[in-house]
């Protein structure tokens, strides 16, 4: 089911991560792609991928991190690491071109809920907002599946609404409620979020990713050993520039 | 390079093996001085074995990641890698975190010299013993704190924290070095032993002139 999945989806386009703001401009990160000229507009928003990137893939060093949202590990390792080299210049500086990839795992209950919010987010260039929203409460809405209201906290009300409608058909729980089964809740077969989702996972699947979070470091294209755990900023750091001096 | 890691690894991996066959001789054998040899022998054997655990570990930490060339840039990288081994055991606060991971590789590579030299044996492998101890509590914390991390000892490929890591540590690591220094204790008790039988004749042969 899952290859199949991800055999239906469309192509992420590469000029969706080229499209990435690039080193100082004044857009923010994880904005979505502009629009390839010649191309309907309503195809183009249908088949809109969500931007879950910071930096210019152009960048040296590529860091592809696979998380669970309401895995605490993950956010340790966002609040200590990733957080900080976001706010750095290394991004920025197009030094570090850092990747998000969605890995929810079964036993987190609205792991994949949350998943499903920020590529909807990441579609109307809302994925840095509500990334870090989802970390920062991650306590509260892993109680309850509440994740909506942490969300719609995080943001003008106008923004949450455009996340909003790129929810429709996802059939998510209400909160409060324990879905039947993840499984159930996951395949909701009319969400078009879920494929960029698996789309993900199927590429965990081939590192393989064992636990969350997971990393691959890329440096001018040779691939360094796979990672897991988390680590804080002056250690991440250490080593990025450590690869920088090469 | 390459060939040393190999056969390095091949007797971290088998070492332990060639211990209990040699254990068992050493129980087989009736003769007091040719068990004496035969352990001997072991000890020889077993500072070897023992010491290729840690060079293992050590070359593992310090060797340039694949496709990258033999420099010290590039060992640069891997202490640096190997220092994010170490903060995701999140032990130490950052500062520690690098005194270690750049210490730790050194201690180990002077350790597995020392050890292959069977130079002070009674001194290098209880320290071994210790040292590998050391690992396994780091170890044992990690599981039970559910971190699900890369072990980081740098011997054969990752293997993750857990029951499987600390009985590999234990059985091929801990035991030969286990062994080592019960062996060179039995061995030095045995010394003195027969070092107070031959002079007790003089002794008693003293006493009677008087």
């Amino acid at each position: 089911m899952v290859l199949c999945l991800a055999a239906a989806v469309p192509a992420r386009p590469q000029a969706t991560s080229s499209s990435t703001p690039a080193a100082g401009s004044s857009k923010p990160a994880g904005t979505a792609a502009k629009k390839p000229t010649g191309t309907p507009a309503r195809a183009t928003a249908q088949l809109a991928a969500p931007v879950k990137s910071y930096g210019l893939s152009t960048a040296p060093i590529k860091m592809e991190v696979f998380t669970d949202y309401q895995c605490p590990s993950c956010r340790s390792l966002f609040e200590q690491a990733l957080r900080p080299l976001i706010q750095s210049d290394y991004i920025a500086q197009g030094k570090v071109y850092l990747v998000h990839h969605d890995f929810p795992l079964p036993m987190h209950m609205y792991g994949y809920q949350a998943a499903r919010w920020l590529n909807a987010a990441a579609r109307v260039g809302q994925f840095s907002t509500v990334e870090a929203a989802l970390y920062d409460n991650q306590n509260f809405w892993q109680v309850d599946g509440n994740i909506q209201k942490y969300i719609a906290s995080s943001m003008p009300a106008a923004d949450f609404k455009r996340i909003e409608s790129q929810m429709a058909g996802c059939q998510y729980q209400a909160p409060g409620t324990k879905p039947a089964s993840l499984t159930t809740a996951a395949q909701a077969p009319h969400c078009p979020l879920d494929a960029y989702i698996e789309q993900d996972r199927a590429l965990g699947m081939k590192i393989p990713v064992q636990s969350t979070p997971t990393y691959v470091i890329t440096y001018k294209g040779q691939k360094l050993p796979v990672g897991s755990g988390t680590m804080t900023w002056p250690i991440l750091k250490q080593f990025f520039d450590s690869l920088l001096s090469q | 390079m390459r060939v040393l890691g190999q056969i390095l690894l091949w007797l971290t991996d088998h070492g332990y093996q060639l211990l209990l066959v040699g254990v068992v001789v050493v129980l087989l054998v009736r003769n007091p001085q040719s068990r004496r040899k035969v352990v001997r022998a072991l000890l020889v054997l077993g500072g070897i074995i023992v010491g290729s655990v840690f060079l293992a570990a050590a070359y593992g930490k310090m060797k340039p990641p694949d496709g990258f060339p033999w420099s010290w840039a590039s060992m640069r990288i891997s202490l640096a890698w190997f220092a994010m081994q170490v903060d995701s055991y999140k032990l130490l606060a950052p500062s520690l975190v690098n005194a270690v991971a750049h210490f730790l590789p050194y201690f180990e590579l002077f350790l597995g010299v020392w050890l292959i030299t069977c130079i002070w044996q009674r001194f290098s492998a209880p320290i071994a013993a210790l040292a590998i101890c050391g690992f396994m509590i780091a170890i044992t914390t990690a599981y039970f704190r559910g971190l699900k991390i890369d072990c980081g000892c740098g011997i054969g490929p990752p293997e993750e924290v857990g029951p499987a890591a600390l009985l590999r540590d234990g059985l091929k690591f801990l035991l030969p070095a286990v062994l080592v220094t019960i062996g060179r204790y039995w061995l030095r008790r045995r010394s003195r032993a027969d070092a107070a039988l031959s002079a007790a004749p003089l002794i008693s042969s003293t006493q009677a002139t008087n």
